[in-house]
Order: C-alpha cells, then sequence, then structure tokens
C-alpha cells in the first residue's frame, strides 16, 4: 500500500527514506534468504517498542522480540498489496498486547491514580507545557483503562501508531466502516472523562 | 488541541529502548532466522507433485477465488475511477464437500488473497471442530517432528506431526506452551492442495484419515453471497461467513465490502450520523429487501469517500455495505438487493 497525501483520516506521518531495498523487496528476498529479515528490525524495531512501550511499559522488551519473531515466521503470508511493513508490525504487536490485557489496564490505572509517568519525567524542557501534560496525565491514563478492548486498539494505533483507517482495517483484520465506528465511539469516550481536567487547562 | 493530541503528547510514554534489550530481541530474531536456514525450525515436506500429478483441468469454483490474487499496488496511485458498472456475479464457491458431514458441525468458510481457502466445520461453542484448507500451493508446515504415509482413494498423503507453540499458562499472562498437532496433507490435483486439521477429538490421526476420505468434488456455497458486482473486480477475502470484500483488479486501493456486524456492533439509526465518521448530509431512508434501509454518503479523500449502508435481510438480520464513491446512491442500493445470506 503506497502512502498516500495527508487527509483528515490519515494522520501525516514521516517517514525515513530507507536505503538499499524497501521493505516489500526484504521480506520478498527473506523468503529464500531468512538473513534478509534482520534488516526490517534495524529499521521498525524503535517504533514498534516506543508503541508497545506506551501501551505496556517495561514489557515491550519482551513483546518487541515476540512481535518479530513471529513476522518472520510469518512473512511468507505478508501481502504487500495490502499494507505496508511498518502497519503490519504493529497490528502483530497489537495482538500480542491482547494477551498482556490486564498488565496494559493495571498500567492505565496505576497512572490515573499517581498521574506520575516515570517515563515522561523528562519528555518536555518546555516547565508550562510539562505542567499541562501532567495534569491531563492522570485523566487521559483513566480514559484509556476504561475504553473497551477493541476501542483501545483502534485508537492507539491512530495516535500513537499514526496509522490511517485502511492500514488498521488490515492490521486488526475488520472492515474499515468499524475501524471508524470504533475509533468515533473512543474518541467520544476519551472526550467525556477528559472534559473537567481538560476544560480547566485550557481555561487556564 | 484534541484528544488524539492530548495522547500523542500527554498519553503515557514508552521506557527508552535499552542497547540492551534492542541487542536481546536482534538475538533472539538472528537465532530464529539461523535455525530457520538450518532447517531446523521449520521444515518443508518434499514436493510430491511429479508422483501425484493426476491432470485434472482447474475448476471453475477455484478459479472463482483465486481469481482474487491481486498485483502489488503502484507507488503513487492515480486519481480512483469515477464509475462503476454492475453485471451479474458469480458467488464464490468452496470446492470439496465433506459426506456424510459428522452430526451436529455445521461449517464456516474463509479466503485469503492467495487462494487459501478454509472450510471450519464446529459447533459453534468451542467444542471439537475440524478444519479443511486448500490452496494452490502446497503448504508450510512447521516444525515437524515425523511424517506417515497413508492413501486417500488413490490419492498418497501424508500425517504430519509437529510441535506448535500456543499462548498459555494457569495466570493472565501469555506463556508459550508446546502443543502437538497433527495434519493431513494431501494433493488433492495439479492445483489444488488440502490439509486436514481438528481440534478436540478431531486431532487424531486416524480421524483425519477418516475426514479425508469422506471429501468429496462436490462444490459448497457460501452463506454471505453477492450476485451483483462491478465489472472487473472480484473477490479479495472473505472471513468467516460475516465479511466479503470485492476490490478493483484495475485500481486495487478501491474495495467494497459487505459485512454481518456483530449485535452490539449495529448502530442504531438515529445515531449514525454521530457514530459515523466523516458523514456528508442527512441519513437517507430508503428500502432494501423490501425493508427500511439506511444510506449514508461518507467524505474524506479520494480513497476514503464514498457510501454506508445499514440494511436487513428479509429474515431481520442486519448487514453493511461500505462502498466507495464510485458508485452513485442508486447503484449502492441495486448492490445491497443482490446481496443475500443463507444463514
Amino acid at each position: 500500500m503506497a502512502d498516500g497525501p495527508p487527509s483528515p483520516d490519515r494522520p501525516p506521518s514521516l517517514h525515513a527514506l530507507p536505503s538499499g531495498p524497501g521493505d516489500t523487496e526484504l521480506i520478498a528476498r527473506s523468503v529464500a534468504e531468512p538473513e534478509q529479515f534482520a534488516a526490517l528490525f534495524d529499521r521498525h524495531a524503535a517504533a514498534v517498542h516506543r508503541y508497545l512501550g506506551r501501551r505496556v511499559g517495561e514489557l515491550a522488551d519482551d513483546l518487541l522480540s515476540e512481535t518479530f519473531l513471529i513476522a518472520f515466521r510469518r512473512r511468507t503470508a505478508y501481502r504487500p498489496e495490502r499494507v505496508d511493513v511498518r502497519p503490519w508490525l504493529l497490528g502483530i504487536a497489537t495482538n500480542l498486547v491482547h494477551a498482556h490485557a490486564r498488565a496494559e489496564r493495571r498500567r492505565y490505572r496505576a497512572l490515573a491514580r499517581t498521574g506520575a509517568d516515570p517515563a515522561a519525567a523528562h519528555a518536555s524542557d518546555d516547565v508550562h507545557a510539562r505542567v499541562d501534560a501532567e495534569a491531563l496525565r492522570g485523566p487521559l491514563a483513566a480514559a484509556l483503562a476504561g475504553l473497551a478492548g477493541r476501542d483501545r486498539d483502534v485508537l492507539l494505533l491512530f495516535a500513537w501508531g499514526q496509522l490511517g483507517y485502511e492500514e488498521i482495517a488490515v492490521a486488526l483484520d475488520v472492515p474499515i466502516g468499524t475501524v471508524r465506528s470504533r475509533l468515533n465511539r473512543a474518541r467520544r469516550q476519551t472526550r467525556a472523562v477528559l472534559a473537567p481536567a481538560y476544560t480547566s487547562e485550557v481555561d487556564r | 488541541m484534541n484528544e488524539i493530541t492530548l495522547l500523542r503528547e500527554a498519553g503515557p510514554q514508552a521506557p527508552p529502548l535499552t542497547a540492551a534489550a534492542r541487542s536481546a530481541a536482534r538475538a533472539a530474531l538472528l537465532a530464529e532466522i539461523e535455525a530457520s536456514d538450518s532447517g531446523r525450525r521449520r521444515f518443508r515436506l518434499p514436493s510430491p507433485k511429479a508422483r501425484w500429478r493426476i491432470g485434472l483441468a482447474v475448476t471453475t469454483a477455484a478459479a472463482a477465488w483465486t481469481a482474487a490474487v491481486v498485483v502489488g499496488a503502484p507507488d503513487e496511485p492515480g486519481p480512483p475511477p469515477t464509475g462503476v458498472t454492475l453485471v451479474a456475479f458469480e458467488p464464490p464457491v468452496f470446492p470439496l464437500s465433506v459426506v456424510p458431514v459428522p452430526p451436529g458441525l455445521t461449517p464456516t468458510f474463509s479466503a485469503d488473497p492467495g487462494g487459501i481457502l478454509q472450510a471450519r466445520y464446529g459447533t459453534g461453542d468451542g467444542g471439537s471442530s475440524f478444519g479443511i484448507q486448500v490452496s494452490p500451493e502446497e503448504p508450510e508446515q512447521y516444525d515437524v517432528t515425523g511424517t506417515d504415509e497413508v492413501t486417500i482413494g488413490d490419492r498418497e498423503a501424508e500425517l504430519v506431526s509437529g510441535v506448535d507453540l500456543v499462548c498459555g499458562g494457569p495466570g493472565p499472562e501469555c506463556v508459550d506452551v508446546e502443543r502437538p498437532y497433527v495434519h493431513l496433507v494431501v494433493q488433492w490435483r495439479d492445483d489444488l492442495w488440502v490439509q486436514v486439521s481438528g481440534q478436540g477429538r478431531y486431532d487424531d490421526g486416524d480421524r483425519l484419515v477418516a475426514l479425508a476420505r469422506a471429501l468429496v468434488d462436490e462444490p459448497q456455497p457460501v452463506p454471505l453471497q453477492v450476485h451483483l458486482a462491478p465489472a472487473g473486480w472480484s473477490v479479495l477475502a472473505y472471513k468467516d461467513d460475516r465479511i466479503l470484500t470485492l476490490v478493483d483488479d484495475a485500481y486495487e486501493q478501491q474495495t467494497l465490502n459487505v459485512h454481518l456486524p456483530l449485535p452490539e456492533d449495529v448502530i442504531p439509526a438515529d445515531r449514525l450520523l454521530s457514530e459515523l465518521m466523516g458523514p456528508v448530509g442527512p441519513v437517507i431512508d430508503v428500502t432494501v429487501h423490501d425493508r427500511p434501509a439506511h444510506l449514508v454518503q461518507i467524505g474524506g479523500g479520494p480513497l476514503d469517500s464514498g457510501w454506508f449502508l445499514q440494511a436487513q435481510f428479509p429474515d431481520g438480520t442486519t448487514f453493511v455495505v461500505q462502498a466507495p464513491a464510485a458508485f452513485t446512491q442508486d447503484e449502492v442500493i441495486r448492490f445491497a438487493g443482490e446481496v443475500t445470506h443463507s444463514r
């Protein structure tokens, strides 16, 4: 699937231009030459870990490894005409997160209670921005903890994975209309939880 | 700042990917690659095509599915086609049947690009089940521990035993658990391979052989069917008798979806505009299968805009059609009127 122009349904994203063969070509080559697959890890490990880490914290280290092992085993089933490699990897990672749904919710609830996220302690050098973010971190985590798992998947693939509707549909193997309705529901519920805290931050 | 931006900027952050964690994950992958390369992880059955070549012609049924193979997408797609021509469409079929079907079991069908079709016979309550998978290529087997030769009619077949890794363990965490498996693999004809596998009481070599011997060349229609489709389109995927996706062979970014939503995903008519993203204009009341239906035009980019139709079959089951903007309103309704569901 080729990148199209940014649109309201497709958040703009920046992709580093790969040097050497493209992702699709690497996967095709890796069927006969498995060692070619290692280059995909070098290109995408950081992005996959960042997505996993925001969902499951330290467990991301293990799931990163599992994601690439599963991707390697399934490389012959990869369909380049349906989805790019990064959304494909994030789909695998999302399925792995399902097995750790309790750990994910526990993480969000803990953040909701304390509002303290050690990983975000130095995320911004801007004092005002950091204060704003810290004020909303707890309510955001509470909102995520309250979402149905499948709605959360769509929301976080959109927000953190930076995937478009069609990419999410393929990654999760659901129709694009289902993606739209789940995302809309997740956004509405998140807004509802955030409303008091967000309004006070905006009004400040 | 909307909630998406907030999530990105103020949502939970990821811990850093340490050099040690990165190295460990990469080393695990390299070990897998090395093992694969030396044949320890993966074992491919020796191709018996020469022995089993029986020279039967490709059936129309198999061709109907395998026609869904699509070519690679161009890097920069041009504008999508601005119109379609609806023509009669031959619904896909599964090429084989089990005769007789074990009591209490009914099949559910799925298909993926590449001509891989599956019929899973089960009770719907998670009990014992078995699956028949057909494919134009010999199916790959993983972590094989042994093979036994058997005969299915005048065909030679193999019972392949191996070990699968599944998610298990007593707690909520996913723990890799080794689970033995056995598959029966037989080349049915030149371009058709069959793999039979089972769960519960059907996870047994003798039962798989008996099931394979009950296979006959009787195509089965799938329950979710369309009888009208745009000229030049074909089946891209079919899943669990609930989702059918057609693709424009000349412009594969453009698809047409028919979907039977789960009851909790059915959107009440009065909430359609608020539940759907990008609605353009009001909910249009239309009639499909002589029942009230609701049509919404969806805006967005050139590849996202189109139509959302929620309608019902004569038995009251809700189905959804998502059509691209190349369809006119009348064409969406005509198409939906030719969608049927037999279960």
